[in-house]
């Protein structure tokens, strides 16, 4: 069992590298439809908060692909760690 | 549709956290009893694969994009529970390290994608499995299932900025027309793909499916027995 959860593990890390890869370089443009109405009707964003990435690009790489993914798939490692712990303090016991 | 500070009243913002901390209290209480080693993993891999997935836009209708929201495989393979709490991770981490969503309106939108948008697809899915109780069903009830998820998620989000009269003063029709009807067109996209890793886990991995969903336990008194 624990070779198959590695292996699951692996293909997660694995779909998740292609879909930021996707994601930074064919697919990067994104015009939500919420930013569209808000536009159209003249309603603006005011942060509340100051992101250490915002857009998803990093400040002073604005455009850069290698950096784009690099954050990217770093961040995409994070949360499966990170979710792997809550998981693991959430599991029920047995 | 993840909506920014500055979009909702604050009375709005607030409404939403009182909303969404008690289903987070219950969802952690939930998985607590139910979670099992084997879906500690699968939890993990697909919060991950769907964080790096909501980074692919795809163009839609009048020149604006989509990306997949992930709640709907979420909620059919760990249950609603566990959904809401992988999409919240998601959002956290959107809002807070990349500005995607904002941080006053991150109930909002976790009540919109975690809540809505995770167990609208569940109760479909079961409501079609218990009516149709084949594969056809699990297909069926997947893909509406997305599909509905995704356009009562967008109502939700309608309505909350219809109703913030100070920072959005357009009516409440308007908003719930305009969300709702871009996002019938990227619910049909989000029914696809979950219909379509439905059938894949089907054939690749039936076990997955066959794991106990931590579920609320008022399902079963009303006749909805855990998948």
């Amino acid at each position: 069992m624990m070779a198959r959860n590695k292996r699951l593990l692996i293909f997660g890390v694995i779909v998740s590298a292609i879909f930021v890869m996707i994601g930074c370089v064919w697919l990067s443009s994104s015009a939500e439809t919420l930013d569209m109405i808000a536009e159209h009707y003249g309603v603006s964003e005011r942060p509340f908060w100051i992101p250490l990435v915002p857009g998803y690009e990093l400040p002073g790489f604005e455009g850069n692909i290698i950096a784009n993914m690099t954050i990217g798939i770093t961040f995409t490692l994070l949360i499966l760690g990170f979710t792997l712990l809550v998981g693991k303090a959430l599991k029920a016991e047995r | 549709m993840h909506i920014p500070d500055g979009f909702l009243d604050l009375s709005i913002c607030a409404m939403m956290y009182l909303l969404v901390i008690p289903l987070w209290i219950f969802a952690l209480r939930g998985m607590k009893r139910v979670l099992s080693d084997k879906q500690v993993p699968f939890m993990a891999t697909l919060t991950a694969m769907f964080f790096a997935a909501q980074m692919m836009n795809y163009p839609i209708i009048g020149g604006t994009t989509a990306h997949l929201l992930g709640g709907p495989i979420l909620a059919i393979t760990l249950g609603p529970y566990a959904g809401l709490i992988s999409m919240t991770i998601i959002l956290l981490i959107q809002a807070f390290f990349f500005g995607d969503g904002g941080v006053i309106t991150f109930g909002a939108n976790a009540w919109n994608m975690g809540v809505v948008g995770v167990f609208v697809p569940y109760l479909m899915f079961l409501l079609f499995m218990k009516v149709m109780k084949n594969r056809n069903g699990m297909m069926v009830g997947a893909f509406l299932g997305a599909l509905l998820g995704d356009v009562f998620a967008a109502i939700f989000a309608g309505l909350e900025l219809g109703l913030s009269v100070f920072t959005f003063p357009y009516s409440v029709q308007i908003a719930i027309t305009a969300m709702g009807v871009h996002h019938f067109f990227i619910g049909l996209g989000e029914g696809i793909v979950t219909a379509m890793i439905i059938l894949f886990l089907l054939r690749q991995r039936a076990d997955l499916l066959k794991l106990p969903r931590v579920a609320p336990l008022w399902l079963s008194s009303i006749g909805f027995e855990e998948l």
